[in-house]
């Protein structure tokens, strides 16, 4: 990628110049899983403790940045199904946020359609509080937009953390780095 | 006034970015930098340094769509001659 990797990715020898193989790491299904549970918690269990906790806060601020920017709305399971997808990359979490989203802004722009068959329209003309509170919670415009596109874009980066558990090329933990040595002596 | 002041975190939207809402591509970019180079950077001393670049590189390549977007719409699109029937 940057070009500054001492990596070798299987790059042919140079000028006849005898370079070791590329070492393979084995895949780590188990961490993969952790990865999506928790994200960073995969690279915490195979010994990579700082580069899980950059993952974690990382991953924690652009969700929490979203749902601060765009409110409880930005994840929607039922009106904003590819988003929410992309979303569930990061795991459980975006699915308790659809949850707490349903509970305190269940109104939505499509239950206001006469083809609905809602009664939120007239709800709303009588004045009804809870409605125009719930919503007062719902995100539109570019709030919105970036609220969602922060939770789906922190979904697929994790999405890319899991996928990197079963890439042989990808930096062993000194762990892994160790038990490899050991076996190989 | 009465959006920011009815503000609650995490409930209500943060409505007061809505005009600046393109400087939120800043943390973003920095955000997105730092989970991708926390497992493609070898040598974590060199992490702040590849996180830097990174996100500078993001954050210039979406000033770039946009201005050359822009150009497009403002000049390039009304340079087009329009064929009178």
């Amino acid at each position: 990628m940057t070009g500054s990797s001492p990596r070798s990715h299987g790059a042919a020898p140079v000028g006849g110049a005898q370079e070791p193989p590329a070492e393979r790491v084995p895949a780590r299904p188990e961490a993969a899983v952790l990865a999506w549970l928790l994200p960073g918690l995969g690279h915490l269990y195979v010994g990579h403790r700082r580069r899980g906790v950059l993952i974690l806060v990382a991953t924690a601020l652009l969700v929490a940045g979203g749902v601060l920017i765009g409110g409880p709305d930005v994840v929607d399971r039922r009106n904003d199904r590819l988003w929410f997808i992309a979303q569930a990359g990061c795991g459980p979490v975006v699915f308790v946020l659809d949850a707490f989203r349903e509970r305190v802004s269940p109104a939505q722009s499509w239950d206001f359609s006469v083809r609905a068959g809602s009664d939120a329209r007239q709800r709303y003309v009588d004045g009804d509080p809870e409605l125009r509170r719930q919503l007062r919670r719902a995100s539109i415009g570019h709030v919105n937009e970036i609220g969602t596109l922060y939770i789906a874009l922190a979904g697929l980066m994790n999405l890319v953390v899991v996928l990197d558990f079963f890439n042989p090329h990808r930096v062993p933990s000194p762990r892994e780095r160790a038990a490899r040595e050991g076996g190989g002596a | 006034m009465t959006a920011t002041l009815a503000w609650v975190p995490f409930l209500t939207p943060l409505t007061a970015v809505q005009p600046v809402w393109y400087l939120l591509a800043i943390p973003f970019a920095v955000l997105i930098s730092m989970i991708w180079k926390a497992i493609r950077v070898e040598d974590m001393r060199e992490y702040a340094r590849h996180v830097s670049v990174m996100a500078t590189l993001i954050v210039l390549g979406l000033l770039t769509l946009a201005i050359l977007l822009t150009l497009l719409v403002e000049v390039g699109i009304p340079a087009i001659p329009v064929q009178r029937p």
